[in-house]
């Protein structure tokens, strides 16, 4: 290990977490522009030009403000539960790779901080971790909202863990490697949304449910569970479970992005750009989708995950192996 | 190899330290959380014999899956006070006689002539270790009869937990 992979890492460290955490604000004011547009409002305007510092006023209001915890709390993990969903959903970006390698200084650097050889369990293995953030914090309220806010999220992701992790392997079998960034470069002439494109969609649909987003935001279903795990959460720790949504939101773009639609490989313009318009696209994919559909009943969401969503995943596998087999 | 010395060093520590606090905790969820910590800490041992495959599989199936619905169990039981299955001068017998046991088989493997070399020496890695490649021929060739025996299990278990879930309660 020398000196120079050091200081490349460190580097690459700080471009990425920096990107994830800058850029965050700027998602929420986006989320919020475009709901309010495709509502027929207007959104936020009055702090700054089109609203752009409304989220860094909320932040800045999060932060100066009184950080309770519940009497009745259990203390530690209280406080470690939100910090739980953060840092799983910035250890999973660690190996997402955004571009191809450059050459600085006669060293080539490739685009991602970490190439492990099993990025695509390690992205699975960070982001089953999460559940953990949400479970905890429910539970260590001590109060009947979020308990059942907990349980809830902790029954719908590890349900629609799995059908995630099948609509991958089918891609794994199609490219024979684990690897994060070689599944990308073998994408030069298809993507793999062509030949996976069931697969895709069972991705996508069950990170949307991973990440307790719209419509599968049950968790935190404010008709019935008035604000699901983080009723009792207030102030910075608050601002970190959102925080932790939107990393994870583009965790999980970032992994369809190169798993199915060819990494940062695209024409004429530089890899970097491609995979930002590629993750800007899935990002905005994601706010349309909350401004759509209504949130799905709870008895719904699991019957959706396992006797629709799962049934075709592995039937998706089934047939992506046999086709396989007999190429 | 300094690094990988103070590497083995942490992880190992924590898993003690973990361990420990999965006996000594008095809250079951606090007890549930340490095995998490045990687990996670094994799997970063994993990772320093070059097992990054295992490693992700045990972060991925034990952490995130199966403590997942330990505490799921915990918290709907909500258990507060103890309720100890054994007396305990029963515990404390059954807890000395595992100990043992569990300390002979350690004590066995570690001074088997078939570890190479004895525990100083470290054994040369060859190429593809523990890769998932490896890993599969591995299964699907020396160990192919247990492997299939174990799916028949867990087949077994799931129609069995199918069953359970099913029956009507007169």
């Amino acid at each position: 290990m020398d000196t120079a992979f050091l200081i490349e890492s460190v580097i690459k460290v700080h471009i990425v977490l920096g990107f994830v955490l800058l850029v965050v604000p700027f998602i929420v004011w986006a989320e919020r522009k475009i709901l309010g547009h495709m509502q027929d409002r207007i959104g936020p305007e009055r702090v700054g030009p089109f609203g752009l510092l409304q989220t860094i006023a909320d932040g800045l209001k999060l932060f100066m403000k009184e950080d309770l915890v519940p009497a009745q709390a259990d203390k530690v993990v209280f406080i470690l539960a939100p910090a739980i969903t953060v840092v799983t959903a910035l250890i999973a970006t660690t190996v997402i790779p955004w571009g191809d390698s450059v050459t600085l200084f006669g060293r080539t650097i490739p685009l991602h901080i970490a190439d492990v050889n099993v990025a695509l369990l390690f992205v699975l293995a960070t982001t089953s971790m999460g559940v953990y953030g949400v479970v905890l914090g429910g539970w260590a309220s001590n109060s009947k909202y979020p308990l059942l806010g907990g349980l809830r999220s902790s029954a719908q992701m590890i349900s629609y863990e799995l059908a995630q992790g099948i609509s991958l392997v089918s891609v794994v079998l199609l490219a024979g490697t684990l690897s994060l960034a070689q599944i990308a470069r073998q994408q030069a002439h298809m993507w793999y949304v062509v030949p996976q494109f069931f697969g895709f969609w069972i991705y996508v649909i069950s990170g949307i449910a991973e990440t307790n987003r719209a419509p599968f935001d049950l968790p935190e279903a404010e008709t019935e569970l008035v604000a699901g795990f983080h009723t009792e959460y207030s102030s910075m720790k608050w601002a970190f479970y959102f925080l932790g949504e939107y990393a994870n939101m583009m965790v999980v773009s970032g992994v369809a992005i190169t798993v199915f639609l060819g990494g940062w490989q695209g024409p004429v313009l530089p890899g970097v750009v491609w995979f930002l318009i590629k993750l800007t696209a899935f990002l905005f994919f994601f706010i349309w989708l909350r401004a759509t559909f209504p949130r799905l009943r709870y008895d719904q969401l699991m019957a959706f995950g396992w006797k629709v969503l799962l049934p075709a995943a592995i039937l998706n596998l089934v047939v992506t192996a046999v086709v396989v087999a007999l190429r | 190899m300094l690094i990988p010395a103070f590497l083995f060093a942490m992880f190992a520590g924590i898993a003690i330290g973990c361990s420990l606090g999965v006996i000594f905790h008095r809250n079951p969820v606090h007890c549930a959380l340490m095995l998490v910590g045990v687990l996670l800490s094994v799997s970063g041992l994993f990772i320093l014999l070059n097992a990054s495959f295992l490693a992700a599989l045990q972060v991925l199936v034990y952490a995130g899956a199966i403590m997942v619905l330990f505490l799921f169990v915990l918290m709907l039981l909500n258990l507060k006070g103890e309720n100890p299955l054994l007396t305990r001068g029963a515990a404390k017998g059954f807890g000395i006689l595992f100990a043992i046991v569990v300390f002979v088989e350690l004590l066995w493997t570690v001074l088997s002539p078939q570890m190479e070399g004895g525990m100083a020496a470290s054994p040369t890695v060859p190429t593809g270790f523990g890769s998932p490649a490896a890993i599969g021929r591995v299964l699907y060739t020396v160990w192919l009869y247990p492997f299939e025996i174990t799916s028949i299990l867990l087949l077994i278990a799931v129609i069995g937990a199918v069953v359970l879930a099913k029956r009507k309660f007169v």
